[in-house]
């Protein structure tokens, strides 16, 4: 498998504060990669320098093969770039501001007009003939998406796509991200890692300027597996007894409320056990969950 | 080539829908208008003013010098002023906005975006020129008939010129500082450092300035076209070098 884009030790400092320090990841053609930080972590610097919009201090950026160098790079040929809050001209309306961006690409006038027509459609602007200083917040971010997808880039960028939307809008933008992952690779940073969840398949998590964790949510899922259970009973009385009859469990314990969370070392063994303690003292738990580590535990883990 | 077509089209588009357009063509339509019918009427507004003490003023007969004096005046004060305002944000408000970096990360060479704003404001600012121009020769011609304008072409150019010197001097500091105030201030800061240093004889020669407001003096033959070649050219170099600078600087401008 190629790598669209493969950065190898970068680094970038202000002043004395280095922001990106020596950081390396691929991101494999065709897959969905989340590009996790908290404000303020280096997301953004990361993408500008990728788009040569930043020079970097050290390290190198490779799209498609090809080396980024600053200013205008021609790597971004295969690039179709989203910043965090796109900021269009307001006297446009979004079929006229998609004609400019055409027009610069440099696609030919059959080409652009259906292609226009398409990604109006999937972005769900087809309608709408406002001008752009009227469209609300989601629909601006649609039509940045729209432009991002305009000349069919190999490599899609999205700085925090989802951040400013409310939940409809939300949903929109990783409908269509997951859509446009058929044909492009996807590279979006975020902080909000329901949407990583959702439609991710690999992702790296940036810390203190560093890379904290990478991998497929698989691996990452296989690898911090947190062996707990939780058990949620049906009363005070309940729970009383069942932490009376296996005190041989309450090593690694939290209880809040009405739920145990037990950690365990052998996971089905100890599964075995507490359904025999329950059995045993005809306690009937509300809920019996094996936990599975979320990117949420994952993320506070590494970066917390 | 094709995005340069592109981007000078949005520009346009720009002008009209943002009234930039609309304003330019009124204020120069107005002062064209207005510098004639002034030197005209004024005289007639004067004379036999009554200031006490029999003191009573009475004013030669106007000229067709009279209205060109006030063009230039008109031009080179309240023109100039409406072109920096209504040009003073056309870099610094995109670079400040951010609206740049879609289309950059398209491909379209930062160059692109300078000539392209210069020729841009360039048409507007000589079509609004030449429209003050026409209007205030067709009143200045219905009034005093057949009068003889010396050097005129050099005359009427040189303000052209110092508007397109402004135009430039408007990008350069808006690409040096990318926000509205650091164009708006490198502009003004120029025009007030030629101001004072025109205080200096020896320097009157060469100094900008003097086309913006000195050209009446070519018009009534007062001053001859040579004494002027030095400064148009010290004033079109100036221009382009602003130009070229405005390139290099923002070629190397993290945005």
């Amino acid at each position: 498998m190629t790598n669209t884009l493969s950065v190898k030790g970068l680094s970038k400092s202000f002043g004395a504060n280095k922001v990106i320090d020596s950081i390396s990841f691929d991101v494999p053609e065709g897959s969905i990669f989340g590009f996790i930080g908290a404000n303020g972590a280096g997301k953004t610097t990361t993408m500008k320098m990728i788009l040569g919009l930043l020079p970097s201090d050290n390290g190198e950026i490779f799209v498609c093969g090809e080396k980024v160098s600053f200013g205008a790079t021609k790597t971004n040929r295969f690039i179709g770039y989203l910043p965090d809050v796109p900021e269009f001209y307001g006297y446009m309306r979004a079929k006229e501001y998609l004609q400019l961006c055409g027009e610069i690409v440099g696609l030919d006038a059959v080409v652009k007009s259906r292609r226009i027509a398409e990604l109006l459609d999937i972005v769900g602007l087809s309608g709408v003939n406002k001008r752009i200083s009227a469209l609300s917040r989601g629909m601006k971010q649609r039509l940045g998406m729209a432009q991002a997808l305009l000349n069919e880039p190999e490599l899609l960028i999205c700085d925090e796509p989802t951040s400013a939307l409310d939940p409809m809008g939300r949903k929109e933008i990783l409908d269509t991200l997951k859509q446009a992952s058929r044909k492009t690779t996807v590279f979006f940073s975020t902080h909000i890692l329901s949407d990583v969840e959702r439609i991710c398949d690999r992702v790296a998590v940036i810390s203190g300027g560093q890379i904290a964790l990478s991998g497929t949510l698989a691996e990452l899922r296989t690898k911090h597996k947190s062996n707990s259970i939780l058990i949620k009973f049906a009363s005070a009385i309940d729970k009383e007894q069942f932490v009376s009859a296996a005190a041989l469990l309450m090593k690694d314990v939290k209880s809040v409320d009405m739920e145990l969370t037990l950690r365990v070392t052998d996971i089905e063994a100890a599964q075995r056990v507490i359904l025999r303690i329950l059995s045993l003292n005809d306690i009937l738990p509300l809920k019996l969950e094996v936990l599975e580590p979320t990117i949420e535990s994952l993320y506070l883990e590494v970066a917390g | 080539m094709k995005s340069f077509v592109a981007f000078t089209k949005k520009e346009f588009t720009e002008s009209l829908r943002t009234y930039r357009l609309v304003v330019l063509a009124a204020v120069f339509l107005l002062l064209g208008v207005m510098s004639p019918l002034f030197a005209k009427i004024l005289p007639e507004l004067l004379s036999g003013v009554d200031l006490g003490g029999g003191i009573v003023i009475t004013a030669p007969d106007p000229t067709a010098m009279d209205s060109w004096a006030q063009f230039f005046k008109n031009v080179g004060q309240m023109g100039m002023l409406t072109l920096i305002i209504t040009f003073s944000g056309i870099i610094a408000n995109e670079l400040n906005r951010g609206t740049l970096i879609i289309l950059l990360t398209k491909g379209m060479k930062r160059h692109t975006v300078i000539l392209s704003k210069f020729l841009s404001a360039s048409v507007l600012w000589t079509a609004s020129y030449l429209l003050c121009l026409t209007v205030c020769y067709a009143y200045t011609e219905y009034f005093w008939p057949a009068s003889i304008l010396s050097n005129a072409f050099l005359a009427f150019f040189s303000i052209w010129l110092f508007g397109e010197f402004l135009i430039a001097l408007l990008i350069f500091g808006g690409i040096l500082f990318g926000n509205l105030y650091g164009s708006l201030l490198t502009c003004l800061g120029v025009i007030v450092t030629l101001s004072l240093l025109n205080i200096l004889p020896y320097v009157q020669k060469y100094n900008p300035i003097a086309l913006a407001g000195g050209t009446l003096s070519l018009l009534n033959a007062q001053k001859e076209a040579a004494d002027f070649i030095p400064v148009t050219i010290i004033c079109s170099v100036m221009a382009v070098s602003l130009l070229v600078m405005s390139i290099v600087v923002f070629n190397k401008k993290q945005i």
